[in-house]
């Protein structure tokens, strides 16, 4: 009868049986991962580092060999840089904007979500109402706006995809956290005389965060892609330290004139890496959905 | 086929169902279980939770869940193997031949469809009646099952009537293509027990009338006695024994069916405790956590027992709705103008239907709802509201604990049990881990639960269990005054008799002083010494127990007391 409690290894290891995709988009996540990790360690060459680049290494087709004495497999830009040097850095420079944004905007969105559900009056007034300020504005333009009035760099970036993510993850928050505060354990809680902020964080965060650890994948393939986009259009990340974005913008002027390689592999790259994270976000997403469970 | 009767209407022969799981072990719902129903009668499956007496019913209908297995045996309809049907050739079956009453009216029916739309799609589905035949025929229906005003309530929602009135709809739905046979599952449980009685009266005619058979799934022996010819009492799964009501409730012969029966709690008197088993936890464990429950008693033994530990002088509270777009402000007078004393190691209860305002009263006075001006409430000599200074607000709260009502939600998930009775203590640094570890697994011996299954999360635990949790968690802050607030009403009725002995055991080696809040009247019997009856937010009588409860003076009183299940006990 009594058999011992899941590990939560094991638990995880369940969602995902029997679903090649999402095993698959797993493995696709952690390599790339682990390659952004290891970028200065593995790649051919350091791109940022003006010294190792030769203007005469410039606009080589994918196999050529670079003066250095490096294959570039990729092929290089019109600075002369390695594209798969560029990717793997670029990889570094993406995933690390979209996970920092998306971490700290959720922890700020779940922490006001709380809030509001605690608290209710004035304070869930102000509080909603700021996020539907927020929902009411296209992000892509709120995030240009942003970048205009604060200028680019990373940590601009940053900071105008943290106030993209924060809205949702509050309103979410609070429709779950709503309904817990009706339960009893949360007067047993008051009764204990215990504060406000300790059944926030002991008692109403660890039963409504679920939800929000469900769409934090989607939430981060959305930042990369949202990163992306403002480096593309110039007002992203500085061309010093080039996002996969940039990489796809810099290519696109000699895209035209043949040079494919330059827009088109970090092109692939930011599509499947999206891609695997969406398709772990789906699994993740049917298997929190009871309704959905044992029909996929 | 031992018996070739042509009354009877199902047999059910050595009914074997298994489930396979996920660890590779089966587990058997049913085990061997031989039944028999004639045309007619109203037959009683009685057990506890998880005894497999949904199980008959959902084998009849082809209700069973996908990975269940028939191992054994099977159920005969009418000479029609239905336990063996195809999923098409149920269509026949259900709702034309055997009618099926879910537990809560108030999920059966579909909340966005009115009552008429969903009479009329049973009648049409069922019926050749179509149009303006079928609406009449709605309306009969509706008047057998004295529903009053039925061309009103054809154009309601479900949301818009009560518990008792959707049930009696329910029905009517159940007997609209006049079937052989339904199957109703703890069809009272839900509702009051003031309409209970009322709306059984209706199922036992309509029933008779159209020699329609029952088979009546409860754990109520209660109900039992009044509705059934004949009881079948299961237990794991298993046949414990059977027989016509009236001789096996006089004479039963298994140990169990006693237990059954010693649990019921009764109005006529009051027993000392009830003839259930418990099982005491170890001793060392309970005399440690008892010293530490009476540890501070001494230096807080200032009310002697002639003067009340609680006073509660005009106490009232209004719940009231903002005004929408659509509607007005509406405002509600919950509790009218309450009044009452407790005093030092009494049980007051207070009974009611549902809103009638019993556990907002319970809340004002722990502080969970803040009364209207004017209300006042005096514990041990001090005016609540003057308690301002942070460390007597601890105290006070320590001081009045709370047993809740639902088990389910009264435990946080994602704490251990150990860690959800004492987590408190540590946050507030009375108590260090260490202590705080032997305190709960002494806590936990103390309300009859394994020290080590302290480490459980909330869900490995029964209800009953959960409750026990509860327990130990408001006993934690060595509280003078507890408020039990329905505490038992979610439970099946021997774990309730089980409880309600535990209760009755700490209150007479703590000295607690207990307000029982409860819709059941025979459950109030039981545990107060006096109780207070509420109607509409408002006192309508006030007295001991054995005054008010045998001899009532409202009018009120008697109609609830009217309406309890009778049950001659032998």
């Amino acid at each position: 009868m009594n058999k011992p409690e899941p590990t939560a290894l094991q638990r995880f290891a369940k969602i995902f049986r029997g679903h090649p995709m999402a095993i698959a988009g797993l493995f696709g996540i952690t390599f790339f991962i682990l390659v952004a990790i290891f970028a200065p360690w593995i790649a051919p060459q350091n791109p940022y580092d003006q010294m190792q680049l030769d203007i005469l290494d410039g606009l080589l087709p994918p196999g050529s060999t670079l003066g250095t004495g490096i294959v570039s497999i990729l092929g290089t830009d019109a600075l002369g840089r390695d594209i798969l040097s560029a990717v793997m850095y670029g990889l570094r420079i993406s995933l690390f904007v979209a996970f920092v944004a998306v971490l700290v905007g959720s922890g700020i969105g779940v922490i006001l979500g709380l809030l509001a559900a605690q608290k209710r009056g004035w304070v869930e007034t102000v509080i909603m109402r700021a996020v539907d300020l927020k929902i009411s504005f296209p992000g892509i333009l709120l995030a240009l706006m942003l970048l205009a009035m604060f200028g680019t760099g990373v940590d601009k970036v940053i900071f105008a995809l943290i106030i993209g993510a924060w809205a949702s993850k509050a309103r979410l928050v609070r429709a779950v956290a709503l309904s817990e505060m009706k339960k009893e354990y949360i007067d047993a809680a008051r009764l204990a005389g215990l504060s406000d902020w300790r059944i926030m964080t002991r008692f109403l965060l660890p039963n409504s965060i679920s939800p929000v650890l469900v769409v934090l994948p989607m939430s981060i393939s959305g930042a990369i892609g949202a990163e992306a986009t403002l480096s593309f259009l110039g007002v992203g990340v500085p061309i010093t330290e080039p996002s996969l974005g940039l990489l796809i913008a810099n290519g696109n002027d000699y895209l035209l004139s043949g040079k494919w390689w330059i827009s088109i592999f970090p092109g692939l790259v930011l599509v499947l890496m999206v891609l695997c994270i969406n398709v772990v976000a789906d699994r993740l997403r049917d298997h929190a959905n009871p309704y959905l469970r044992g029909k996929d | 086929m031992s018996m070739i009767d042509t009354n009877t209407l199902i047999e059910v022969q050595d009914l074997t169902i298994a489930y396979p799981m996920a660890d590779g072990e089966v587990f058997r719902a049913l085990k061997g279980i031989s039944l028999e129903v004639a045309r007619g009668q109203i037959v009683g499956v009685v057990g506890e939770s998880g005894a497999g007496k949904s199980t008959i019913g959902k084998a009849t209908l082809g209700l069973l869940d996908d990975n269940a297995v028939i191992e054994t045996g099977g159920v005969r309809l009418d000479e029609a193997r239905v336990s063996h049907f195809e999923e098409h050739m149920f269509a026949d079956v259900r709702g034309k031949k055997v009618g099926y009453i879910y537990q809560n009216p108030m999920t059966a029916l579909n909340p966005v469809l009115t009552i008429g739309e969903q009479i009329i799609e049973a009648i049409t589905a069922n019926t050749d009646k179509r149009g303006d035949a079928a609406r009449a025929y709605a309306i009969e229906l509706l008047e057998q099952a004295e529903v009053p005003l039925p061309e009103d309530r054809l154009d309601k929602y479900p949301h818009q009537l009560s518990g008792g009135l959707c049930q009696r709809i329910v029905f009517a739905i159940a007997v609209s293509a006049k079937p052989d046979l339904i199957i109703a599952d703890e069809p009272t449980t839900a509702l009051d027990v003031t309409v209970q009685k009322a709306v059984l009266d209706t199922l036992k005619r309509l029933a008779k009338r159209d020699n329609i058979a029952i088979i009546l799934i409860t754990h109520d022996m209660g109900v039992v006695a009044e509705m059934c010819d004949y009881v079948y009492v299961l237990r794991h799964g298993a046949m414990v024994e059977h027989g016509p009501t009236a001789d096996l409730m006089q004479s039963p012969t298994q140990d169990y069916t006693r237990e059954l029966m010693a649990a019921i709690p009764r109005i006529d008197r009051k027993v000392e405790r009830f003839a259930v088993p418990g099982g005491l936890g170890n001793a060392t464990d309970r005399q440690r956590a008892i010293d530490y429950l009476m540890g501070n008693k001494a230096d807080r033994q200032t009310a002697n027992g002639d003067e009340p530990l609680l006073q509660v002088r005009g106490l009232s509270k209004v719940f009231t709705t903002a005004a929408t777009l659509v509607s007005a402000a509406n405002s509600f007078r919950a509790v009218d103008d309450v009044n009452f004393d407790v005093y030092p190691g009494e049980t007051l209860g207070i009974v009611g239907e549902s809103g009638s305002g019993k556990s907002t009263v319970g809340r004002m006075i722990l502080g969970l709802h803040t009364p209207e001006a004017g209300a006042e409430i005096v514990y041990r000599g001090r005016d609540v509201s003057s308690i301002t200074s942070k460390k007597d607000r601890l105290e006070h709260c320590k001081s009045l604990q709370c047993i809740f009502q639902d088990p389910y939600s009264s435990l946080n998930p994602r704490m251990s049990a150990g860690e959800n009775i004492t987590h408190a203590l540590k946050a507030h640094g009375t108590l260090g881990r260490k202590e705080a570890d032997q305190l709960a697994g002494d806590l936990m011996e103390l309300v009859g639960l394994p020290r080590a299954s302290r480490r459980k999360m909330p869900h490995a635990f029964s209800g009953g269990e959960r409750q026990r949790i509860g327990i130990a968690r408001a006993l934690s802050f060595r509280p003078d005054f507890i408020f039990c607030d329905e505490p038992t009403s979610a439970l099946d009725v021997t774990v309730q008799a089980e409880l309600l002995n535990l209760l009755k055991d700490l209150q007479d080696e703590l000295g607690l002083t207990l307000l029982f809040v409860s819709h059941d009247l025979s459950v109030v019997r039981q545990m107060c010494d006096r109780v207070l009856v509420m109607k509409s937010g408002q006192v309508v009588e006030s007295g001991p127990c054995d005054k008010v409860l045998v001899d009532p003076d409202a009018e009120y009183t008697k109609g609830l007391l009217a309406a309890m299940p009778k049950f001659e006990f032998s």
